[in-house]
């Protein structure tokens, strides 16, 4: 028998619906249906959040009345839901590879600087979920040539718009924060702004690239 | 408009904070004890929602510059208007150029002033609320200090004084169950629900934790991160666990031990370091009951208030 999602109520007014257990090796199969069940709850209008995590989404219900409605629904809906129905904004991150790690990560792997800018922006990346700070998306689609362990000593720290790798992930720092990452470059690109009507660029399910920016500072004698 | 002469520990700006920004990472903030921040609202006749101040621990000074009415609740922090003693649970006239001063107190963390009409900062995101960590809401996003210029409007109308009680402190917290019972084990969740606990001096808006001294929580489960909320209890490797509040994250990776219900969640507002915390499960109807009893307790005030004001 092919294994089921996990279904909790959490509160009389939240559930957690978790497949992490579904398939450990297509994560972002599971992902996309995940992002797809977020987007069909979202147009019924009965929730005040809708959560997804890694293989996950918790629901928060503006009513109590209706959660015993959502425990039944949610694994028919599962049945039902195909992941190729979402689709995300792509975004063009442009970014100046001058990190203050980007030597230390390309001599870790035996790489030249060059090489580890082309690996990293020759992949498409998708936003899994957004998480730890406002606007901060967890990556999929690292390539294992740049998986790199995080810093020994982390940065107290990190500027906004950096662009990091720590372990197997890549991301962008939204705002000033401290951070175990290696720093490989830096966008000015706005992930988060709480004055716009749009506050977050980039919303879970989303994927982007980044573009490289050549560094008009450096000088070639 | 107010004008802080001396901040305290902790002041800040907050209201029931932010909904429907959890998916981008947007935590909640917003006042810690929402029931003394709506009972304070209540009885200025505002709205449950306008903007209070958050006293934390106390030690403040204000100088009002306009006259107003002002409503104080939660904890008892030695509060004085020029000198005269005022108390939680009551309205007072204030009069341009009176001093509001703060103490400490013997028991509670947090006290709440509303102002006759709320605070009128800007809203962020739906919120005049003040989110610390990401630093935006209430004044730039930051605890107030020195020198700040609280924006009020001014009221000049007639003032009936009333009082309320609060709703009961307890230090028995019930709880939702686990949802990762079969991961972390009855034995752990049995010893987790017998054990009583110290509230860490390192407890913050974003979370209480809790001290004990038995090794049987430790644990080394990992999890993919999941969604949670204030009032989702974490249990770290560490076996030390941590109670989620308003400016938590709002995905993490450590098993969930439960949630606090509804109706005890703003009790962690008042417990200070080193007071004691133990906690019970309860069925999904319990926690519902709870919640009525506490709705309850409101709308009586307001029906009492009503035929007051």
């Amino acid at each position: 028998m092919k294994p089921t999602p996990h279904i909790y109520a959490l509160t009389n007014s939240s559930l957690l619906f978790d497949a992490s257990h579904l398939d450990a090796k297509d994560k972002l199969s599971i992902q996309k249906k995940i992002w797809a069940l977020t987007n069909h709850c979202k147009s019924t209008d009965e929730f005040t959040d809708l959560v997804p995590a890694m293989n996950s989404l918790t629901l928060y219900l503006k009513s109590d009345k209706d959660l015993n409605k959502w425990l039944q629904a949610l694994p028919l809906l599962w049945d039902d839901i195909k992941s190729s129905t979402f689709k995300g904004q792509h975004h063009l991150i442009e970014t100046t590879y001058n990190g203050e790690d980007i030597n230390y990560v390309a001599n870790y792997h035996n790489l030249s600087t060059d090489e580890v800018i082309n690996i990293h922006s020759k992949a498409k990346y998708h936003v899994l979920f957004l998480g730890f700070q406002p606007g901060f998306a967890y990556l999929h689609g690292l390539d294992e040539q740049l998986h790199t362990p995080r810093r020994d000593e982390p940065r107290v720290r990190v500027p906004k718009g950096s662009v990091a790798i720590g372990a197997a992930q890549t991301g962008i720092y939204p705002a000033d924060t401290p951070g175990g990452w290696h720093i490989i470059g830096h966008t000015n690109t706005s992930l988060f702004d709480s004055t716009s009507a749009q506050p977050c660029l980039i919303q879970p399910g989303d994927t982007l690239e980044f573009v490289p920016l050549v560094n008009k500072g450096a000088t070639h004698d | 408009m107010i004008k802080v002469l001396k901040s305290g520990v902790l002041l800040t700006i907050q209201d029931f904070g932010r909904v429907g920004y959890r998916h981008l990472g947007v935590s909640k903030a917003g006042s810690l004890d929402p029931f003394a921040q709506i009972i304070a609202n209540k009885l200025l006749n505002n709205n449950d929602n306008d903007a209070v101040l958050e006293i934390t621990v106390g030690l403040c000074e204000l100088e009002f510059t306009c006259d107003t009415v002002i409503a104080l609740h939660g904890a008892d922090l030695q509060a004085t208007l020029d000198g005269q003693a005022i108390y939680p649970g009551w309205t007072y006239a204030v009069k341009n150029k009176q001093v509001l001063s703060f103490g400490t107190g013997r028991a509670g963390l947090r006290a709440y002033l509303a102002v006759k009409g709320g605070i009128q900062n800007t809203e962020v995101m739906g919120s005049k609320s003040t989110d610390l960590n990401a630093r935006f809401g209430g004044i730039e996003g930051r605890a107030l200090t020195t020198g700040d210029e609280i924006p009020i409007t001014p009221y000049y109308g007639e003032f009936i004084k009333v009082g309320a009680i609060a709703p009961a402190q307890r230090k028995l917290i019930r709880l939702y169950p686990s949802p990762h019972a079969n991961l972390l084990g009855k034995p752990l969740l049995d010893t987790f629900a017998a054990t009583a606990y110290k509230v860490s001096t390192n407890s913050n808006r974003m979370g209480v934790r809790l001290e004990h001294n038995k090794n049987s929580l430790v644990h080394s489960h990992s999890l993919p991160s999941l969604g949670v909320s204030p009032g989702s209890i974490q249990l770290p490797p560490n076996g030390d666990p941590i109670v989620l509040l308003n400016d938590g994250q709002t995905t993490g990776g450590y098993p969930l031990l439960g949630t606090v219900i509804e109706a005890d969640l703003h009790q962690f507002a008042q417990f200070r370091p080193l007071d004691t915390v133990e906690f019970k499960y309860v069925t999904f109807e319990e926690a519902a009951q709870a919640k009525q009893k506490l709705d309850g307790h409101l709308h009586q005030l307001s029906l009492a208030l009503k035929n007051n004001l």
